[in-house]
């Protein structure tokens, strides 16, 4: 029996990604005053959507780094409980040269959340159903936070009206995990959209803090010996106070897309002898990067052409179908992203299904820029402008999902086997010469010294508190020496 | 080809040079430094290499054992070429570490007391897991240099090989490596390990089960005593449900993650009394006879992404050291450990103290998540200077390199042949 999960107490955005709302913005905060900070937040806590009803006109949703926890004052010093690479950050030198973000991509270059810009304590995600009432919702939750003054706006990133396809003009948002426990309202979604896969469903714990997880434990979360309000759930079977039950940890990358880059390169390696462009080659190439055609359909049942009535099938697996990567290569971004039952030890089983939901994530990104949502064809103009994608993702264990997927799967040059080959179409490149290989038969074709077509402009770790934790960490007694 | 060997050298260290040595060798580790004072690419036949301080522990009867420095290496046989081949070519940073060691012979010493010295010093593995037993340093390299230049050519010649049937296409290839002198190796296969050591592993094989056999009645007898202790001491002992500390944990994070692979290295203390130091003894004998005989091609027991493990007793069998080469990252090789062979880490790591709790000594353990991995990290030692020969090559790749090594100038039927033609 899946446990009921409180979803008065759970933030709405680990339950839905709100495809009603189609427009959103998310604003960045420091915490300048910590005493007047924490009655602004108090009052937007208000304001926050759980998770119980879909929202008809708008939602708010908040999340605090590890730095902006220590601001608040109200937990001890040294965050314990809370995973190292939460504390530590994003923009600490050893995860970065493990996420990958060096070069060009180091957060020294950031537009926020690295060292040359200010610090980011708060987001606020904010949805409405159009953009007047974004405007209104904006409005009302600038007069809470900003104020009086105890918390200062450093960016504010807009996003495009949400669409179905992001920047580079796929289709996006077709595979998710279901959690369990609320599989079976979203399975009756999932399975209109003709998206149901076998191990979609995963346990309630990989994404919400205090429920079991795919090990069938608890992952560690911050627990206080007795929070002295009441406020907070207390820890199953123990005495203390469970600050991250119902809660989550947030990922956020803002990712920007060179769509000329991307579209540029793909021209130019798939023209014909004679030096003409050849579209139909173009858009093999590139979505046979992705693993799924533009229009979603996806390339292990459609390996030839585009096909709108799959246009969201997520029914498949590799092995059976596609060992040898002859339909949808063995290094395509879906497959790396999540190698469904592609995984060692015994591909094709539902053991190897059974480790991939060790490392699932919920996405719930929004595209930014001119070329987000529906979409005309590929302009100069555009990238001056900046396209890109805002990703953010939700996940009970960073190290063991969005990390394990970008290290091991998305960056590894020898994912799957292979040689040289980093995720073709968002791992960054390094120094490495980053190849694609078309596994084909008698003999594969390469696509050797592969350009870099996403960038890295900003991120941190967020941790979502539950609704409960969330006013305890903005109303409790500020701890001694942190006033 | 030659068959591999795991060196590890340790010496005492003087109290007052504990952390001038530490200092040294994290400041040598720090990318690219090492290689000026550790040249071991320089070194014949090293594949991977390290140097770190052991922190004291307990020995014997309570008597602390102080730090030592452990040199690690895993290289092609014989020992006595390698270990001349490291005096002569890394005297000047041996000496800066072992120099402050008893009687580490300094100055103008020969390198035969040098290498004398180190020899005395060496400690024998209890058991040592080789990914691939016979696939030597020159071999890895060349095969990876033959796959890059058949790629590169196929590369070229995609457009006229087009719509040409396999064994065409590999006649090319064969034409094409045939015609690069630097490449002439690759007509033959390679050699396997010398005769007197295959004759020796063959009578390992058979020496074991003999015994077995041998003591079988004892063993019979002795078994549900064994087991009956074994789940007393289980309910007994305590789990130390410790959380790394963050600073240990940074200071580790910022030795990995530079290449395609990771070392790892870790110390533990054997839990006290009799029972575990036998328990744990007579589980590496059993390692040491699987990966000798059956895990040594390429696979552990599910886990493919390891190229080297040891396991030793050291201080009296008061500790153990366990030491690793493998591809990605600390947590997808925890994770592997996990879904992989959790009963076999808890065979070995439960004789250990602190050991999240297992049941008759192989089921749960590891399965305990961040308490495994919270083990693990309490008891990693920062892997200060570090070399691999081949850093940008996974286990995956090392073998598609050999089998299309080997299958180039074989004799192979169509099937075959396009099976080889898939592997590029
Ligand atoms: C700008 C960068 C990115 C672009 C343009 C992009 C694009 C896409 C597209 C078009 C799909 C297929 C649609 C779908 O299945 O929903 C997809 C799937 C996916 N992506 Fe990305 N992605 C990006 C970055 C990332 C990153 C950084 C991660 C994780 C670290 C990631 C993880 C995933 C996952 C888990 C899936 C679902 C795979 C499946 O279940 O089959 N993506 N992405």
């Amino acid at each position: 029996m899946a446990p009921t999960l409180e979803l008065d107490d759970i933030q709405g955005l680990l339950v839905r990604g709100y495809s009603s709302l189609k427009a959103a913005c998310f604003l960045l905060l420091a915490v300048t005053d910590p005493p007047a900070a924490r009655p602004a937040l108090a009052r937007a806590a208000l304001r926050v959507t759980d998770g119980r009803t879909e929202p008809a006109e708008s939602a708010v949703n908040l999340a605090l780094t590890a730095e902006g926890l220590r601001r608040m004052g109200t937990l001890p010093p040294g965050l314990d409980g809370f995973p190292e690479e939460f504390v530590s950050g994003m923009t600490d030198p050893d995860r970065s040269r493990f996420l990958g973000d060096l070069g060009q991509d180091a957060p020294r270059h950031w537009r926020w959340g690295g060292p040359a810009t200010p610090p980011v304590h708060v987001l606020a995600l904010l949805y409405a159903r159009d953009e007047p009432s974004l405007q209104r919702l904006e409005a009302e939750l600038r007069q809470d936070l900003l104020a009086t003054g105890g918390l200062t706006e450093v960016l504010r990133l807009a996003t495009a009206e949400l669409g179905d396809r992001e920047p580079f003009g796929f289709r996006d948002g077709i595979s998710q995990p279901l959690i369990e426990g609320l599989a079976r309202t979203s399975r009756v979604t999932a399975a209109r959209d003709g998206a149901t896969a076998d191990g979609d469903v995963v346990k309630a714990g990989e994404f919400v803090l205090g429920y079991p997880n795919e090990y069938g434990l608890l992952t560690d979360r911050p627990l206080l010996p007795d929070d002295g309000t009441g406020l907070l759930p207390r820890e199953p079977g123990g005495t203390g106070a469970d600050l991250g039950r119902n809660g989550s940890y947030l990922v956020f990358r803002q990712l920007h897309q060179d769509v000329q880059g991307f579209w540029g390169y793909l021209d130019d390696v798939t023209r014909r002898p004679d030096g003409t462009s050849d579209p139909a080659a173009r858009e093999a190439l590139a979505a046979r990067m992705v693993g799924r055609w533009p229009g979603g359909a996806p390339l292990v049942h459609a390996p030839g052409q585009d096909d709108p009535a799959r246009a969201t099938d997520n029914d498949f697996g590799y092995v059976a179908t596609d060992p040898d990567g002859l339909r949808c290569p063995l290094g395509a971004h879906i497959r790396r992203a999540n190698p469904r039952d592609s995984l060692d030890p015994r591909p094709g089983s539902a053991e190897s299904v059974a480790i991939g939901r060790r490392h699932r994530i919920l996405r719930r990104g929004r595209s930014y820029g001119p070329r987000g949502g529906p979409h005309p064809p590929p302009t100069a103009a555009d990238d001056t402008q900046g396209n890109g994608l805002h990703f953010l993702c939700l996940n009970a264990n960073i190290s063991r999902q969005f990390e394990f997927i970008q290290h091991t799967w998305l960056n590894n040059p020898g994912f799957n086997g292979l040689h040289d080959a980093p995720d073709p179409l968002v791992a960054p490149r390094g120094n490495h010469h980053a190849t694609f290989t078309l596994q084909a038969r008698p003999v594969r074709t390469r696509h050797v010294g592969l350009p870099q077509f996403v960038f890295v402009q900003g991120g941190a770790y967020f941790f979502l508190p539950g609704l409960r934790a969330l006013r305890y960490l903005c109303t409790a007694a500020p701890r001694d020496g942190q006033r | 080809m030659p068959h591999q060997l795991a060196v590890t050298i340790r010496a005492a260290l003087p109290a007052a040079r504990v952390a001038e040595v530490s200092e040294l060798l994290a400041e040598a580790g720090r990318k690219g430094v090492a290689g000026e004072l550790f040249p071991f690419a320089e070194v014949t036949g090293v594949h991977f290499a390290r140097l770190l301080v052991v922190p004291e522990g307990p020995g014997a009867d309570g008597a602390a054992v102080p730090a030592s420095v452990v040199y690690m290496g895993e290289v092609d046989a014989p020992l006595q070429a390698h270990l001349t081949d490291l005096v002569r070519k890394a005297g000047e940073g041996l000496e800066k570490v072992f120099g402050h060691c008893d009687g580490y012979p300094t100055g103008t010493a020969s390198v035969a007391a040098r290498t004398a010295w180190l020899r005395a010093h060496r400690i024998p593995s209890a058991a040592f897991y080789v990914n691939t037993v016979g696939r030597g340093r020159q071999q890895i390299l060349r095969e990876a240099r033959l796959r890059e230049a058949i790629e590169e050519f196929l590369d070229q010649q995609g457009a006229a090989l087009s719509g040409a049937p396999p064994s065409r296409i590999r006649a090319a290839i064969q034409e094409y490596v045939t015609g690069r002198p630097d490449l002439a190796w690759a007509r033959s296969r390679p050699a396997p390990p010398a005769l007197w050591w295959r004759i020796r592993q063959k009578a390992h094989l058979l020496a074991l089960p003999l015994a077995a056999l041998f003591l079988l009645p004892l063993l019979l007898f002795a078994l549900p005593a064994w087991a009956v202790l074994l789940r007393l001491h289980e309910l007994r002992d305590v789990p130390s449900g410790e959380r790394p500390d963050r600073r240990h944990v940074r200071e580790l994070a910022a030795c990995e993650d530079f290449g395609a692979q990771n070392p790892f290295t870790a110390v533990g203390s054997v839990k006290p009394g009799r029972f575990r130091r036998a328990t744990l003894t007579a589980v590496l004998l059993v390692v040491d006879y699987g990966v000798r005989h059956f895990f040594n091609r390429g696979d552990l027991t599910g886990v493919k992404t390891i190229h080297f493990a040891r396991w030793l007793f050291i201080d009296d069998k008061c500790r153990v050291l366990f030491a690793s080469n493998y591809d990605g990252s600390l947590e997808s090789y925890m994770d592997d450990f996990i879904d992989k062979v959790a009963w076999g880490l808890n065979a070995v790591f439960s004789n250990g103290r602190g050991y999240p709790r297992t049941r008759w000594l192989v089921l749960g353990g590891a399965k305990d998540e961040l308490a495994f991995k919270s083990y693990l990290r309490c008891h990693q030692l920062p892997t200060h200077v570090w070399y691999s020969a081949y850093d940008d090559l996974t286990t995956a790749t090392i073998d598609t390199n050999a089998r299309i090594r080997a299958g180039l100038f074989a004799d192979l039927g169509p099937a075959a042949t396009r099976a080889w033609l898939a592997l590029l």
